[in-house]
C-alpha cells in the first residue's frame, strides 16, 4: 500500500483529505463522524467571540454547477463551543476555524483554542457575506499580517490562513499572510442567485458564496499561482468531489485538500472514496508516496 | 426551486391548516418538503398526502406558517424536495402514535397499510382529524382520554408488531422510555428539529452525528438509542446546545 500521509508544517497527517470549515462541523457529533469516515483532519465551523444566529432561511441553494450559501457565520460563540468540546477526543485531528474583526479578537480566540487543547487554528479571512468579518478583513494586507503576527506572539498554534479569491491580487494577500504555517485556498466566490417565478433572491441574505464543481478551475489557479510564488504549504479546497480532483490539486502544489460541498453529492463516503482513489492512482502511476506528486507540475 | 398552484386550502382546527397542490415529484410516506415563503423563510414540512397531489398539514407557529395560512387557491406555493428517508414498510399488526400535527407525517402510511391510530392533542380544538376508530387523548380532557397519548396507549394495552411514532420530541422520548424497549427494533420515530438546509450539509438538525434531514427524519429504535441528546438537549439557531424544557 502506497503511503498517502502528508505533512503541513511539522505536523504529519495520515490522510490528506480534510473536512472543510462550514459543512457538517457545527456539532461535535458530526465532527467525530467525519473523522471516523476517513477525514485526516476536520475543520470546525467558524467560531467568533459572540454567539450568532446566522441568517434566516433559505441559507443554501443547490444550483446546476454547485451551491450558493449564506449561512451568516452562525456559531454558538467561543465559550459554548469550548464547553461542548471539553470531553471530545481526537483534538489533534480537529482544526478550529475562527473569525474576528481585528488582531485583538483573533488572538483572543486563538489563545482560548490553544488553552482548550487544540493545536491548529484556521483563520477565516474569507467568508464573503458578512459585513465586518471574513473577506472584509482578508482583503486588507496590513490587517492580515497583524492578525497572524499577534497570534504567533501569543500562542504556539499551527496557523492556517484561509484566503479569499475575491481580490484583485491574491499574491499580495498571500505575502501578507506569509507568517502562517499554511494557506487554505480558496473560500467561496462572492455570488448571488435569482428565482424567476417568485422574482426573489434565492438566499435570504441576497449575497452569498458559490462553491462546488463550478469553482474548481478558479481554486486550481489560486493554488498554482500561490505555490509558484511562495512555495509554502497549501491546502487546496474548492469543487473537489472525486479523487481525480484531489490529484489535480496535488500536482499544482497542494499538500492536502478539503471537501465541503462534495458531501452533498457523495455524503460521508467521500472521504474514504477519495483516500482510496489517491492511493490507487499513486500505485497505478508507479509513485511510491503522495509526496512525490506534490507540486510536480510546478517544480519541473 | 419548484412551485405549484394551490388547489385548495382548508382550516382544519384551531390554527391548523391543510394545503393541497399538484406536484410532479414522487414522494414516499415520511418524506418532507422545504416550503419557501419568499421574503420570509423556508421551513421543513411533512408531506401529509402524496397521491397525485401533495398535501401539507401544519399549525401556525411563526411568520412563514402565518403567511401560508393566509394563501388562497390559485396562489403559488414554492418548495424543494422531497427529502429524507421514508418510513420502512410495516409487518404484522401496526400502530400509529401521534402527538399534535405529528399525524400529518403518519397519515399517508396509515392510509396505505392500515392499523390502529392513537392521537394526542392539547385540546379538542387542536384535533384536526377524527374518526370513530381512532384512539384519542387530550391533555385537558376536552375529548377522549384525559391525559397524554403515551398513557392512552398504555391504558389500552394492545400488542403490535410495528409501531410508528411522530410528535413533539418530549412526547416521543416518553414513548421511547415507557414503550420502546419492549418493542425494540420494530419501533420507528420521525423526528423534527430546527432545520436550515434540508440536504444534509449545514449540521443544524444533527443529533449525536445523525442528521434529521438526511439520515432521518425516520429513525429506528436502535438509532435513537445511540442519541443521548434525544429528548434531552436541542440546538438553537446558532448551533448552541441547550436543555430541552418539558412543557
Amino acid at each position: 500500500m502506497v503511503s498517502i500521509s502528508t505533512r503541513i508544517g511539522k505536523k504529519v497527517i495520515e490522510r490528506p483529505v480534510m473536512l472543510a470549515s462550514g459543512i457538517l462541523d457545527e456539532t461535535s457529533g458530526s465532527i467525530l463522524r467525519s473523522l471516523e469516515s476517513g477525514a485526516g483532519i476536520s475543520v470546525t465551523k467558524s467560531i467568533g467571540i459572540q454567539e450568532r444566529k446566522g441568517y434566516s432561511t433559505p441559507i443554501i441553494s443547490v444550483i446546476e454547477t454547485g451551491m450558493l450559501n449564506a449561512v451568516g457565520l452562525a456559531n454558538p460563540g467561543i465559550d459554548a463551543f469550548l464547553e461542548e468540546f471539553i470531553e471530545v477526543q481526537k483534538k489533534d485531528r480537529i482544526a478550529v476555524s475562527i473569525f474576528g474583526k481585528d488582531a485583538e479578537e483573533f488572538s483572543y480566540l486563538a489563545k482560548r483554542v490553544e488553552e482548550a487543547g487544540f493545536g491548529i487554528v484556521e483563520l477565516n479571512l474569507s467568508c464573503p457575506h458578512v459585513q465586518g468579518f471574513g473577506s472584509e478583513v482578508g482583503q486588507d494586507p496590513e490587517l492580515v499580517e497583524d492578525i497572524i503576527v499577534e497570534i504567533k506572539r501569543k500562542t504556539n498554534l499551527q496557523i492556517w490562513a484561509k484566503l479569499t479569491p475575491n481580490v484583485t491580487d491574491l499574491i499580495e494577500i498571500a505575502r501578507a499572510a506569509e507568517k502562517a504555517d499554511a494557506y487554505v485556498l480558496i473560500n467561496t466566490l462572492k455570488a448571488t442567485g435569482v428565482d424567476i417565478y417568485s422574482r426573489n433572491f434565492i438566499l435570504s441574505n441576497k449575497i452569498g458564496g458559490y462553491s462546488g464543481p463550478g469553482i474548481k478551475p478558479v481554486a486550481l489557479r489560486a493554488v498554482y499561482d500561490v505555490f509558484r510564488e511562495t512555495g509554502k504549504d497549501i491546502i487546496g479546497v474548492g469543487g473537489i468531489t472525486k479523487w481525480s480532483d484531489a490529484i489535480e490539486f496535488f500536482l499544482l502544489g497542494a499538500k492536502a485538500v478539503q471537501v465541503g460541498t462534495g458531501i452533498y453529492y457523495e455524503d460521508y463516503a467521500i472521504f474514504r472514496k477519495i483516500n482510496e482513489g489517491i492511493s490507487g492512482y499513486l500505485e497505478q502511476e508507479k509513485f511510491s508516496s503522495l509526496e512525490e506528486i506534490i507540486g510536480l507540475m510546478v517544480r519541473k | 426551486m419548484n412551485f405549484s398552484e394551490i388547489e385548495e386550502i382548508n382550516n382544519l382546527g384551531r390554527n391548523i391548516f391543510n394545503i393541497r397542490f399538484k406536484a410532479s415529484e414522487e414522494a414516499m410516506p415520511g418524506q418532507f418538503l422545504m416550503i419557501w415563503v419568499p421574503g420570509i423563510k423556508e421551513v421543513p414540512m411533512s408531506i401529509s398526502s402524496m397521491d397525485e397531489v401533495f398535501e401539507i398539514t401544519f399549525k401556525v407557529y411563526g411568520e412563514a406558517t402565518k403567511k401560508l395560512s393566509e394563501m388562497n387557491a390559485g396562489d403559488r406555493i414554492f418548495y424543494r424536495g422531497p427529502y429524507g428517508k421514508p418510513y420502512p414498510e410495516p409487518s404484522g399488526k401496526t400502530a400509529y402514535v401521534a402527538g399534535g400535527t405529528g399525524f400529518a407525517s403518519l397519515k399517508p402510511l396509515m392510509n396505505k397499510y392500515g392499523g390502529d391510530v392513537y392521537i394526542g392533542a392539547r385540546t379538542k380544538d387542536e384535533l384536526f382529524i377524527t374518526d370513530s376508530n381512532f384512539n384519542i387523548s387530550t391533555d385537558d380532557g376536552s375529548f377522549g382520554f384525559h391525559g397524554n397519548v403515551v398513557d392512552l396507549f398504555l391504558s389500552i394495552g394492545k400488542v403490535y408488531d410495528t409501531i410508528y411514532v411522530c410528535g413533539p420530541e418530549i412526547m416521543m422520548k416518553n414513548f421511547y422510555d415507557k414503550v420502546g424497549r419492549k418493542y425494540g427494533k420494530n419501533v420507528y420515530f420521525s423526528l423534527e428539529r430546527l432545520m436550515k438546509c434540508g440536504i444534509g450539509i449545514c449540521d443544524s438538525c444533527s443529533i449525536n452525528g445523525f442528521r434529521v434531514c438526511r439520515d432521518g427524519p425516520v429513525f429506528s429504535y436502535d438509532e435513537i438509542s445511540k442519541m443521548d441528546e434525544f429528548g434531552v438537549k436541542r440546538r438553537t439557531e446558532s448551533g448552541k446546545i441547550e436543555l430541552m424544557l418539558k412543557r
